[in-house]
């Protein structure tokens, strides 16, 4: 059976490569994320409130909502879970091997990991963010391709949001792909057919909720948001002035590689983070809060 | 007289069972909501209730340097933002108390009303009307400088009467 909504919150890791890296990121969105984990402090934390009874009757609401298949909570949860494969063995063994506050990249780690080749890396950056859009549908309840509702509320983007956002720019895009990444990732949608869609292995997890019908509808949808939202992030780069040498400079706060290795830098934070994951079941427990105490 | 493999056998499966349960989570004040939603035909939601879309128009119009962004619309539940420069200051919502019926039995000592509709606070950050009821109109501060009478104020702004009329 799946977890419920205060295990998944109260389970969220205080101290693991994923937030180190999102830590690191800090100043690029300052002051928007904090790790805030487990339900009941999440509760204190988003309402504001102390009084027990009520943090009751406000967690006791969330669990209904969120146990209620029609309300896509459910859903959303799955999708931000199934976009990261993350290799948990490899995550403990970089933890592992950490000297003082940093994770050192050589070695035995940089054996395990295999850089993507920039189609693959591409589609995956297009994918996750097709993925933060059908989330966002379904935990906000948006019928689920109404893009440009969700291009609006882009611009609202705050918190660990906000911060998802960030990090996805950052290191799955910036770092493996370079300063053009945009360019890119809209010419590999531009000459990628279904089959070779089907054969993505990030698509293929998530495949069954991106809408569109067939393999050709997903491609347009994924195709027709990646159209929408790329102005945002490529405004999003420039306003930060986001540069491959800064995104590094800024994961060298936690991690120890050299400047040649980029490709493995990223491939190591594909394998070993879930960042998707665990900034996603933070928005989705904030929004489930939010929801609840206005519902009591 | 039992022998030493039985003896090792049932401490070997008492450890198991030890070690599993131990495994575990421990338990949760949630429980109880845990098990009872997830029981058969269990829903948080009725399908009686109103679409969240037909509240938008209720919702007071932003002036004067406030913005009003629409966050969530779900069945029977609509939620915008308050924000004045750039800064979230409060949360309006409207709920249709189908989907959760115990939540009217707050107002039943309501000593308060705001044009006409019961109103209680709740918490510390929140105050709520009920329309007809049937509809939960409620205003939470995000900024403690959003106080008890901006959310009184604010709540007289959303279109109570056309609200009781909606069906």
């Amino acid at each position: 059976m799946s977890k419920s909504i205060f295990e998944l919150v109260d389970n969220l890791p205080t101290n693991n490569v994923t937030t180190m890296m999102l830590k690191s990121l800090d100043s690029i969105v300052p002051g928007e994320w904090e790790n805030t984990v487990g339900f009941v402090n999440t509760i204190r934390k988003v309402t504001g409130e102390t009084d027990e009874e009520l943090i009751q009757q406000i967690g006791d609401r969330a669990v209904w909502l969120y146990n209620d298949k029609s309300q896509g909570y459910r859903r959303a949860m799955w999708l931000y879970q199934t976009v990261d494969r993350t290799d948990r063995a490899l995550g403990s063994a970089a933890l592992a091997n950490k000297v003082g506050n940093k994770i050192p990249l050589i070695g035995g780690l940089l054996t395990k990991v295999t850089p993507n080749p920039d189609k693959a890396q591409s589609l995956d950056l297009c994918i996750k963010l097709v993925v933060e859009l059908v989330a966002f549908c379904q935990i906000n309840g948006i019928p689920g391709d109404s893009i440009g509702d969700f291009v609006g509320a882009l611009g609202d983007y705050s918190g660990e949001s906000l911060m998802r956002m960030a990090a996805l720019i950052c290191v799955d895009g910036l770092i493996p792909l370079g300063p053009d990444f945009l360019l890119k990732a809209q010419s590999t949608l531009e000459g990628i057919g279904p089959k070779e869609l089907e054969s993505n292995s990030t698509f293929s997890g998530v495949q069954e909720e991106i809408p569109g019908g067939n393999t050709r509808g997903k491609l347009d949808f994924i195709g027709e948001s990646f159209d929408s939202v790329k102005g945002w992030m490529a405004d999003f780069t420039a306003s930060k002035n986001l540069t491959p040498q800064k995104v590094m400079s800024n994961l060298q706060g936690f991690l120890e590689f050299s400047d040649s290795k980029l490709d493995y830098v990223a491939a190591f934070i594909d394998m070993s983070t879930n960042y998707y994951e665990h900034t996603g079941t933070q928005t989705l427990a904030r929004r489930l809060i939010e929801r609840a105490f206005d519902e009591i | 007289m039992i022998s030493l493999r039985k003896f090792l056998v049932t401490l070997f499966l008492t450890s198991c069972l030890l070690l599993t349960s131990c495994a575990q989570q421990a338990p949760s004040r949630f429980d109880g909501a845990q098990q009872e939603s997830t029981s058969k035909g269990a829903t948080a939601v009725s399908d009686n209730s109103q679409s969240g879309g037909s509240f938008n128009r209720y919702f007071p119009d932003a002036a004067d340097g406030y913005e009003r962004i629409y966050s969530q619309e779900k069945q029977g539940f609509a939620q915008a933002k308050l924000k004045k420069d750039g800064q979230e200051i409060a949360i309006l919502s409207i709920s249709d108390v189908l989907n959760n019926p115990s939540t009217v039995d707050k107002f039943k000592d309501s000593a308060d009303n705001i044009s006409g509709y019961p109103a209680i606070s709740q918490g510390s950050t929140g105050t709520a009307v009920l329309v007809n009821d049937r509809y939960q109109v409620k205003i939470r501060s995000k900024d403690s400088n959003f106080s008890q009478s901006d959310r009184e104020k604010w709540l007289g702004k959303f279109d109570l009467r056309g609200l009781s009329k909606l069906k």
